[in-house]
C-alpha cells in the first residue's frame, strides 16, 4: 500500500480513499489509481481516475467502452461514475501489482520463465481481444496490474485518450514513449492491432531488462528474437499475438493462461509484495469521522 | 481455510459482522469477520455452552494475553477481545499463510535455509513469549502458519502462566504426541525447555516431513517421546548435533531459546530484506500464501442453510443433463485435494447448476451443500455378506450375485468375472486378489491361486498344501498379508480343522492352530479372520441360537494361540475386523475396546449411558469404523458417534439429527470432511467439524465402503452399486 499525498481526494464518489496502488514518483502511469472502501467498510474497491491534465470526456469515453467488455486477460473496469468533469470506475479489489512494483519488490528485471509466463498471458489476452476487432490501445509496463493468477490488462484504450499531437511528443505524455509504435509516435495514426503488439514487446522488454527500450543485448537470449520481432518498426513485421504465445510458451493449451484458476508460480518476494499488500489492506482501518 | 457460515451461526460477534467460517473445534469456533471501519479479522469465539465453565473461560483469557505478548510480529495482532462476554471472543489480524503441515504437504520437506530461517523466527518468537513468563506447550506444524514475512505461533489454547498448576491435570495429555516433550508426556511440568523441545521436532518435521518420533498411535508415540531415540537420520547434516541436544530427555540439557536463535543463524538466517524470507521457500508454498492473499478478497460463500436434507436425487438418477462426465471426475478430483481446497471448492460446485434433483427451486436447496451426483452407477447385485468393495490395485474387485467381478473403478464396468461362489474363498491384499482352488476339482490338495485380472481365471497355484484336502467347501481364504495367506482349512485325514499360514512365496505352510470345526449349517467355520500388528485375529462364526461370538488371537510368528473370549452381540454379527495395533473393536450393545496382546476388556463405552440398558440383547451401537484413532458408531436414533480408540472417552455425537432411523447393521464410512452413515432415508453426510448432516443421499445401502487412495465412496445396495465423490 502506497501512502496518499495531501493532493490526492479524500473521497471518491461515496469512497473514501485508502491508499494509493502507484508508487509516490511513478512515471508512464495513465490513470490515477487508489484503494478505496465504501463508507459502511462492506466493500474496498480499486478505483481509478483520469491523469492530471488528461481530458476526462476522452477518458470516460475509454472507460465505458472497458466496461462493457468482458475479455479474458483484461482487467474487468467494474461501474462508472462521477461527473463529467469528474469521472471515475471502481471494480472490487484484489491484491494487485503494477508491473513496474513488480520490477522493485523482485529487486530488478524478473527471471525468463516468469516473463514468458507473464508475456504470454498477456499475448493470450490480446490475441483473444484482436479475434473480436477490440484493439486494447493502452499496454504498457504500469497498465499490466499482476494478480496471483496471473497478469491483467488495464488502462483500456490510453493511447487513444491521450493522442500524440504532432511529431514533438515531450516528456510531458502521460504514457511511457517507449511503448508507442513509431507510426504512433509520429502522431495522426490511430493505434492498431499492431500497435498493440509493438506496445507487447515493449513490456516483454521492460519485465526481462527493466526498461522499455533494451539493447539487443540486454534482452536474455531466449527471449531476444521475440521481443525484436515484436518491437519492429514495420508494422507489417511485427507477428500476431497468437504466434507471440506460441513463442513464449510452446504448447500452451489456448485459453489456459489467462483463465488460469489456481496460483502461478512468482519469485518468493514478488509474493511477499503481493500477500504483504493483502494483509495492509485487510488491516487497514476507514478514518474515523472528524479526523 | 474460507468456507460458508452455517444455519445458526452468529451474524455479528463484538463489533464485527461475521463472513465465513475459517474453522472449529470443539473448544470454539474460528469465524472471518470484519468491523465497521472494514477492517478485516480473524474472530476466535469460545461456545456459549462451554463459557459457564470458569477453567475454559480462564484458559480463553490466558490465550488472549499470550496473543498480546506474542504481538504481531511472531503471532497474530490481537485487534480487540472480550473474554468476559457471555460468548467470550478474540479477534486477531487475519493471517495469510498455510499452517506448516498443510505447507509441508503441498511443497515437501523444506530445503536447509527456510528450516534454519523458520527455526531462528520461532524461536525469537518463543523466547519473547518465555520472557513474559508464558509457556505455549502445544506448539505444532497446524499450530504455525507460514507466510511470506515469516512464521506465526498461534492458537496458545493451553497456553498458561508458569505455574499456574490447576489449569492442567497431571496426566491429563493435552498437547499432541508427536510434538510433545518427554516431561509433558509423563504428565509432569512442561516449562520453557518443553517448547524448545516441541520446536525442534517441529523443525525435523519441516526438514523431513516427519516428527522425530514418527506416526502411529498416540501410546506408542508417548512411549517413544518419553523413551526412544528421536529419528535425524534425514536431518541435514549440520542441524543435527543442535536439534539432537534440544531433544534431550533431560529438560536440562537442553539449549535456551536465545541459544537456539543464535545457532540457527539469528537474524541473518534470511536476506535481510522484507522478502528475504519468502525467497527460502518452495513453489507450492509460496502458490499456497497467494492463494490465501486473493482469496480473502472473494465475495465470501453463502450461509447454508438449515440442515434438514430434502428431495435427494434419486439413487440410480442418471448424472444429470449438461454435466459433462468431464465435471464430474473434476469434483471427484476435487476431493483429492482434501478437505482444506474442497472446504472451497465444495459448495461451489454443489450448489452450481448441476442439481437437477427435482424440487431444487426452494430457496433453502439453492444455499445448503448437496448430495453429489453419482460419478456411475452399476447393475450389480450384492450379497447378503461379503458384499465389500475390494480395492484392487487400481480397480476393483466386489461380489455380483454368485460371481466375483472386477469392475473399472472410473467407469463402473466390469471388466472380468471369477466363478468363485462362495465369498469366504477369496480375498485381497490390495494388490492383487487370491482364491482357494475350486473344491469340485480333481485335485485332491488344498491349493491358493492367483485371479487373473484380465479374465478372471485362477492361475497356477501359489502355494499347494498336500495336508489339508482340496475337497471342502468350507474351507476358508481368510486374508493373504506381508506375502502370507491364512486359511481355516480341514486336514486330509483326521478331519479335524486348523487356522493355517501359507507361505505364498515358497508355496509351503508355515503353521498351524486347531480351530473348531464349522459350527452352523451352510456357513464356513469364521465370519472373518485379518492379521493386525503381531496378531491373527480369528471371530468364529456363532452357533444358530447363540449370541455368543468367539473370538481368539494368534501368534502371527508361530500360530501359538495367545487367547480366546466369548463376547456376546445383537443385531447381524461383524462382518470384518475393527482393529489398530492395541485393540479390537466391537459394538453391539455398548461399544468395546479389547487388547490385542491379552484379549482383556481395554474400554467399554455406552454402558448405562442414557440410563438404559438392554441387558445384551439388542444393538444399540451400529456396527463400527475406525479412522485415524477414533472410532465412529451410529448409535440408535441419535446418529453418529465419534469415540476416541485409545481412552474409550467422546470425541464428539452429532447435533440436530431427528426423524430418523438409523441402519446399524451398515458401517459407516469415514473421509477428509465428512462420515457417512446410513439410514432409513439413505447415505447421510455428517460434516467432521459441524457434528451435523449436511445432505442425504436417497438410496438403500447394504455396504458403504470408503476408498480414500481413489477417493470413492462406494454404496453397495441390494440391485445396484453407486460411486460417489468421497470428501
Amino acid at each position: 500500500m502506497e501512502r496518499l499525498r495531501q493532493d490526492d481526494p479524500a473521497r471518491i464518489g461515496d469512497l473514501v480513499t485508502l491508499a494509493r496502488l502507484d508508487a509516490d514518483g511513478s512515471r508512464g502511469v495513465p490513470e490515477r489509481r487508489y484503494l478505496a472502501r465504501s463508507a459502511d467498510g462492506a466493500h474496498t474497491v480499486l478505483a481509478c481516475l483520469p491523469p492530471p491534465g488528461g481530458d476526462p470526456a476522452r477518458w470516460a469515453a475509454e472507460a465505458q467502452q472497458a466496461a462493457r467488455l468482458t475479455q479474458p486477460g483484461f482487467w474487468p473496469v467494474g461501474g462508472l461514475g462521477g461527473t463529467p468533469a469528474f469521472p471515475w470506475w471502481a471494480a472490487p479489489y484484489r491484491p494487485v501489482l503494477p508491473l513496474p512494483a513488480v520490477l522493485a519488490a523482485h529487486g530488478g528485471p524478473l527471471p525468463e520463465p516468469v516473463v514468458r509466463m507473464l508475456g504470454g498471458t498477456l499475448a493470450e489476452a490480446l490475441a483473444s481481444a484482436h479475434v473480436l476487432g477490440i484493439v486494447h490501445g493502452g499496454v504498457c509496463p504500469a497498465g499490466v496490474l499482476l494478480t496471483v493468477r496471473g497478469p491483467l490488462l488495464s488502462c483500456f484504450g490510453a493511447t487513444r485518450a491521450n493522442p500524440v499531437v504532432g511529431a514533438s511528443a515531450t516528456g510531458e505524455s502521460v504514457l511511457e514513449t517507449g511503448c508507442l509504435a513509431p507510426e504512433l509516435a509520429a502522431g495522426g495514426a490511430a493505434v492498431d492491432r499492431a500497435g498493440d503488439v509493438y506496445a507487447l514487446g515493449a513490456v516483454l522488454a521492460y519485465a526481462a531488462t527493466g526498461h522499455t527500450v533494451p539493447e539487443r543485448q540486454e534482452i536474455p537470449a531466449g527471449l531476444r528474437d521475440v521481443i525484436t520481432a515484436c518491437r519492429s518498426r514495420d508494422p507489417q513485421g511485427r507477428p500476431e499475438p497468437a504466434r507471440v504465445l506460441a513463442e513464449l510458451v510452446p504448447g500452451a493449451a489456448y485459453g489456459a493462461l489467462t483463465g488460469a484458476a489456481e496460483p502461478v508460480s512468482l519469485p518468493g518476494r514478488v509474493v511477499e509484495a503481493l500477500s504483504r499488500q493483502s494483509a495492509e489492506v485487510l488491516a487497514a482501518a476507514l478514518p474515523t469521522q472528524g479526523s | 481455510m474460507i468456507s460458508p457460515l452455517l444455519h445458526d451461526d452468529p451474524h455479528t460477534v463484538g463489533p464485527f459482522r461475521i463472513l465465513a467460517r475459517l474453522g472449529g473445534g470443539g473448544m470454539g469456533t474460528v469465524y472471518l469477520g470484519r468491523s465497521a471501519a472494514g477492517r478485516t479479522v480473524a474472530v476466535k469465539t469460545l461456545h456459549t455452552r462451554l463459557a459457564g465453565d470458569t477453567t475454559l473461560r480462564t484458559r480463553f483469557r490466558l490465550e488472549t494475553d499470550a496473543a498480546r505478548v506474542m504481538g504481531a510480529v511472531h503471532g497474530a495482532a490481537v485487534v480487540d477481545a472480550d473474554p468476559q462476554a457471555p460468548t467470550p471472543w478474540l479477534a486477531t489480524e487475519y493471517v495469510l499463510g498455510p499452517p506448516l503441515d498443510t505447507a509441508v504437504e503441498a511443497g515437501g520437506p523444506l530445503p536447509e535455509p527456510a528450516v534454519r530461517a523458520l527455526g531462528a523466527a520461532l524461536a525469537a518468537g518463543l523466547e519473547q513469549l518465555h520472557r513474559s513468563e508464558v509457556v505455549h506447550r502445544d506448539l505444532k506444524p497446524s499450530n504455525i502458519l507460514v507466510t511470506a514475512q515469516g512464521p506465526r505461533i498461534i492458537d496458545f489454547g493451553i497456553a498458561r502462566a508458569f505455574g499456574d498448576e490447576h489449569l492442567t491435570n497431571v496426566g491429563s495429555a493435552v498437547g499432541t504426541p508427536a510434538f510433545m516433550s518427554p516431561e509433558q508426556a509423563a504428565g509432569l511440568e512442561h516449562a520453557a525447555a518443553g517448547d524448545v523441545f516441541a520446536l525442534a521436532g517441529v523443525l525435523i518435521f519441516a526438514a523431513t516431513g516427519t516428527g522425530p518420533f514418527g506416526g502411529g498411535a498416540p501410546t506408542d508415540l508417548l512411549y517413544r517421546v518419553r523413551f526412544g531415540e528421536p529419528d535425524l537420520g534425514r536431518v541435514p547434516e549440520s542441524l543435527r548435533e543442535l536439534l539432537a541436544r534440544c531433544l534431550a530427555k533431560d529438560p536440562a540439557h537442553r539449549p535456551s531459546t536465545g541459544e537456539l536463535h543464535g545457532a540457527l543463524g539469528g537474524a541473518a538466517a534470511a536476506p535481510g530484506d522484507r522478502g528475504g524470507f519468502a525467497v527460502l521457500l518452495p513453489d507450492a508454498v509460496l502458490r499456497e500464501i497467494a492463494r490465501r492473499s486473493d482469496e480473502v478478497w472473494r465475495e465470501p460463500p453463502p450461509r447454508l442453510a438449515p440442515p434438514v436434507p430434502t428431495e435427494a436425487p434419486r439413487a440410480d438418477a442418471a448424472p444429470a443433463a449438461g454435466v459433462s462426465r468431464r465435471r464430474l471426475l473434476a469434483v471427484a478430483g476435487g476431493a483429492l485435494l482434501g478437505g482444506g481446497v474442497l472446504g472451497g471448492a465444495g459448495w461451489a460446485l454443489f450448489s452450481g447448476p448441476s442439481d437437477n434433483g427435482g424440487g431444487g427451486t426452494k430457496k433453502d436447496a439453492v444455499d445448503r451443500p448437496k448430495p453429489p451426483s453419482a460419478l456411475w452407477s452399476a447393475g450389480l447385485w450384492c450379497p447378503e455378506s461379503g458384499g465389500e468393495v475390494m480395492p484392487v490395485g487400481r480397480n476393483l474387485a466386489m461380489r455380483a450375485g454368485i460371481v466375483l467381478c472386477g469392475i473399472n473403478a472410473e467407469s463402473g464396468q466390469s471388466t472380468w468375472q471369477a466363478n468363485i461362489a462362495d465369498v469366504w474363498r477369496s480375498a485381497t491384499d490390495g494388490t492383487r486378489l487370491y482364491a482357494l482352488r475350486d473344491y469340485q476339482e480333481d485335485a485332491a490338495a488344498l491349493a491358493v491361486c492367483e485371479v487373473s485380472q484380465t479374465d478372471g481365471q485362477l492361475g497356477k497355484p501359489l502355494a499347494e498344501l498336500a495336508a489339508f484336502t482340496g475337497k471342502e467347501q468350507y474351507n476358508q481364504l481368510l486374508c493373504v498379508a506381508g506375502g502370507t495367506a491364512y486359511l481355516v482349512a480341514r486336514a486330509a485325514s483326521g478331519g479335524r480343522w486348523y487356522l493355517v499360514a501359507a507361505d505364498l512365496g515358497t508355496g509351503k505352510e508355515r503353521w498351524r492352530s486347531p480351530v473348531d470345526a464349522p459350527q452352523s449349517k451352510g456357513f464356513p467355520a469364521a465370519l472373518y479372520g485379518g492379521v493386525v500388528g503381531s496378531r491373527v485375529v480369528l471371530c468364529a462364526y456363532p452357533a444358530s441360537d447363540t449370541k455368543f461370538l468367539r473370538l481368539s488371537a494368534y501368534d502371527k510368528g508361530s500360530g501359538k494361540q495367545a487367547w480366546a473370549v466369548s463376547e456376546t452381540f445383537a443385531g447381524a454379527p461383524p462382518t470384518r475386523l475393527v482393529a489398530d495395533e492395541h485393540n479390537l473393536y466391537l459394538a453391539a450393545d455398548t461399544l468395546t475396546a479389547r487388547r490385542l496382546s491379552d484379549g482383556g476388556l481395554e474400554w467399554l463405552f455406552g454402558n448405562g449411558r442414557d440410563g438404559e440398558g438392554s441387558g445384551g440383547d439388542q444393538r444399540r451401537y451400529g456396527a463400527p469404523t475406525l479412522q485415524d484413532g477414533v472410532v465412529y458408531s451410529v448409535r440408535e436414533d441419535q446418529g453418529l458417534l465419534a469415540v476416541d480408540a485409545l481412552s474409550g472417552t467422546l470425541n464428539w455425537q452429532e447435533q440436530g439429527l431427528s426423524g430418523r432411523k438409523s441402519k446399524r447393521d451398515v458401517a459407516p464410512a469415514v473421509g477428509k470432511r465428512y462420515a457417512y452413515c446410513v439410514d432409513d432415508k439413505g447415505v447421510r453426510a455428517v460434516d467432521l467439524k459441524s457434528r451435523k448432516a449436511v445432505w442425504t443421499y436417497a438410496s438403500e445401502p447394504v455396504v458403504l465402503t470408503a476408498d480414500a487412495q481413489g477417493g470413492r465412496l462406494y454404496v453397495r445396495q441390494e440391485k445396484r452399486t453407486l460411486a460417489l465423490p468421497l470428501a
